[in-house]
């Protein structure tokens, strides 16, 4: 393998796009109005959300964890909380009667803590400390989920809450992904959410876009044929693309990561360096899919009968937009099959855990298996070709 | 009677094995998609520095014949060497060009950066090139459209670059198939001047063509026909055992003689 010949190959790509103002206009304002448009219809907060609390905590040695946390709600306007309910309401049926006003939608939702909350919160922060896998503690929430964006608003609000608390007082951020039955949990702002999902998508788009057009092109203008008789390798030619590719979407990610953090005050926490190698490896992986698709379509119309194939799984169940665990059992295997959640996943433990490679290590490694794969698999397909 | 009828003499036939040194030796070459046998068992050979035409109608194999000395076709069955290399050729790739039918050039580079790509990827050097380009430009008369992109050209001018992109790194060996379709006249006298300027240098030039004027300037005439070579040799040869004045009635009188 050369590089003179690899890097031949991506500057024919990259000039290729350079020529075509349009697409490289683009491939810039796409990854902005797509920030912009979740920034703001997302990011937009939902405010004075009624809702119940019903707090049957008993406490934990005198912590009573759950009354924290309802101060700390009570400290900010997302949610209205028109009722307390404590174990003195028992006889009436504090539960029951809470999800009567959901169901008569006076209120959105009912927010129960048992009796062992405390507990259950302390122990599970104890097991962290040790370093033992930590059992959740649990908050019930009843919820009317008519209006998705007022039902994240309340699991976001309620889990930030648990985790001012439990940062505040024990300093420690439970690594525990976010679960709508879990205490623990980012509670990070949606556009905080949003930001690594939307780098993740916006990378596997146009990577795959490009590439499985670019190949369809080339292969039905011959192109790719005559390339095939010169001495570049199919390793080369396979490589120079993804080179190409990988670095639109760095670029991308990049404008995305701008606009996020200029526009909307996104928080990054951990090594920018090591979200945007995952978004590379995401970028190259999917320049290899589309490749191999690309084998698959006669022209560019059969091509882009692979986007949504392959775009809508990954938008609706890699994790961009809904947490994996709000994907039905069922549908849980395709998701742990999806590259993009991989991506999403590490990219956003890295921006708003502010994990580094140590916990990362998992989420790369798949992507880099991803891309080699794919890589080697493209290559193997064009050697067969001739 | 099916066979191949070679009218003109030219050549031995070399025997299947025999080490020789012809540019190009074909021995039994096949090759078979699906229930269409597009090359049935051809024999040839090239020599150094020989301008050779293959005609024929479509469908004939030409095309499927260069594509397998280039190496983008695997054949289904016999042999073919290019410069003593078995193709599909692993090694001296960069010893032959090649012009596909189709511009299979990049619409969206332009003439300078699809020439420089080539150049590229066969190695060359900077200044090696530019002397280069400034030559194939010429040839061409594409100077002025150094930095058009290739879509802005008519197809005529595509199919310039095309030739030019074949022959950027000054090949030994050059196929060319179907080189001078959609050129204008005066620019294809242009190219046949080009094409004998290349053989006194010692290159050796396949090409199609679909022109019988054209098919006259060769050296060597393989008249092709389902796959098979019918006839073959000199031009004036050719037309002498068909006792045709031109080509086309030659080309006819072989095809009715090959019986199919």
């Amino acid at each position: 393998m050369r590089i003179d010949r690899t890097l031949a190959i991506s500057r024919k790509v990259l000039r290729s796009l350079k020529h075509d103002r349009r697409t490289a206009g683009f491939l810039v304002l796409m990854p902005l109005f797509m920030i912009a448009i979740f920034g703001y219809a997302f990011g937009g907060s939902v405010r004075e959300v009624p809702v119940y609390i019903v707090n049957l905590d008993e406490g934990f040695n005198g912590t009573m964890v759950s009354d924290m946390v309802i101060d700390d709600l009570r400290s900010r306007d997302v949610l209205k909380i028109v009722e307390v309910l404590g174990p003195e309401d028992l006889a009436a049926d504090p539960v029951g009667t809470s999800i009567d006003k959901v169901e008569r939608a006076e209120i959105w939702a009912a927010i129960v803590f048992d009796e062992n909350f405390s507990a259950d919160a302390m122990g599970a922060l104890a097991s962290l400390r040790a370093g033992l896998p930590a059992v959740p503690a649990s908050i019930e929430i009843h919820m009317d989920a008519t209006n998705p964006n007022v039902a994240q608003a309340v699991t976001a609000e309620l889990l930030r809450a648990v985790q001012t608390v439990t940062v505040g007082e024990w300093h420690l951020v439970p690594p525990i992904a976010l679960e709508q039955d879990l205490v623990y949990g980012e509670g990070a702002e949606f556009i905080d959410f949003f930001a690594p999902g939307v780098m993740g998508l916006a990378a596997m788009m146009v990577t795959f876009m490009l590439s499985i057009i670019s190949f369809v092109h080339e292969r039905a203008t011959g192109t790719l044929d005559r390339l095939l008789t010169t001495p570049v390798t199919e390793g080369e030619i396979v490589c120079g693309y993804a080179a190409a590719l990988g670095l639109v979407a760095l670029i991308q990610s990049t404008i995305i990561l701008s606009a996020a953090v200029l526009l909307f005050q996104v928080h990054v926490e951990g090594n920018i360096l090591l979200a945007l190698m995952i978004i590379f490896l995401l970028g190259i992986g999917n320049q290899g899919l589309g490749f191999l698709l690309s084998s698959n379509a006669k022209n560019e119309f059969q091509a882009v009968q692979f986007m949504p194939i392959v775009l809508f799984p990954s938008i609706l169940l890699a994790g961009v937009f809904w947490p994996l665990e709000a994907v039905p059992d069922f549908l849980r295997p395709v998701s742990y099959f999806i590259p993009l959640t991989y991506a999403v996943d590490g990219a956003r433990s890295v921006m708003i855990r502010g994990w580094g490679l140590g916990e990362v290590w998992f989420q790369v490694l798949v992507l880099i298996l991803f891309a080699a794969i794919m890589l080697l698999l493209s290559a193997y397909s064009l050697k067969k070709r001739r | 009677m099916t066979g191949r009828g070679h009218a003109g003499g030219f050549g031995d036939k070399p025997k299947s094995g025999r080490k020789d040194d012809a540019t190009i030796r074909i021995e039994k070459l096949r090759k078979v998609f699906g229930d269409l046998v597009a090359v049935a068992g051809l024999d040839l050979r090239v020599e150094k520095g020989v301008l050779y035409g293959m005609i024929g109608p479509n469908g004939s194999g030409k095309t499927t014949t260069i594509r397998m000395l280039v190496g983008l076709a695997r054949p289904t069955g016999g042999k073919a060497w290019v410069l003593g290399e078995e193709v599909p050729m692993r090694r001296g790739v960069e010893r032959i060009g090649y012009m596909p039918q189709e511009m299979a050039i990049y619409t969206d580079l332009t003439v300078h950066e699809n020439l420089e790509l080539f150049s590229q990827l066969y190695s060359m050097d900077d200044a090696a090139f530019r002397e280069r380009e400034k030559e194939l430009l010429g040839m061409i008369d594409l100077g002025d459209r150094r930095d058009s992109l290739v879509s802005q050209l008519s197809g005529g001018m595509r199919h310039r670059v095309s030739l030019a992109c074949a022959l950027v790194h000054d090949p030994e060996v050059v196929f060319l198939d179907e080189p001078t379709v959609g050129v204008d006249p005066e620019l294809r006298a242009g190219f046949w001047r080009y094409f004998a300027e290349l053989k006194e240098r010692g290159k050796t030039i396949v090409l199609t063509t679909h022109y019988m004027d054209e098919a006259t300037r060769c050296d060597i005439v393989g008249m092709m026909r389902l796959g098979e070579l019918i006839a073959e040799g000199t031009p004036a040869q050719l037309m002498d055992g068909a006792s045709a004045s031109n080509l086309e009635d030659a080309f006819m009188q072989y095809a009715r003689r090959s019986g199919r």
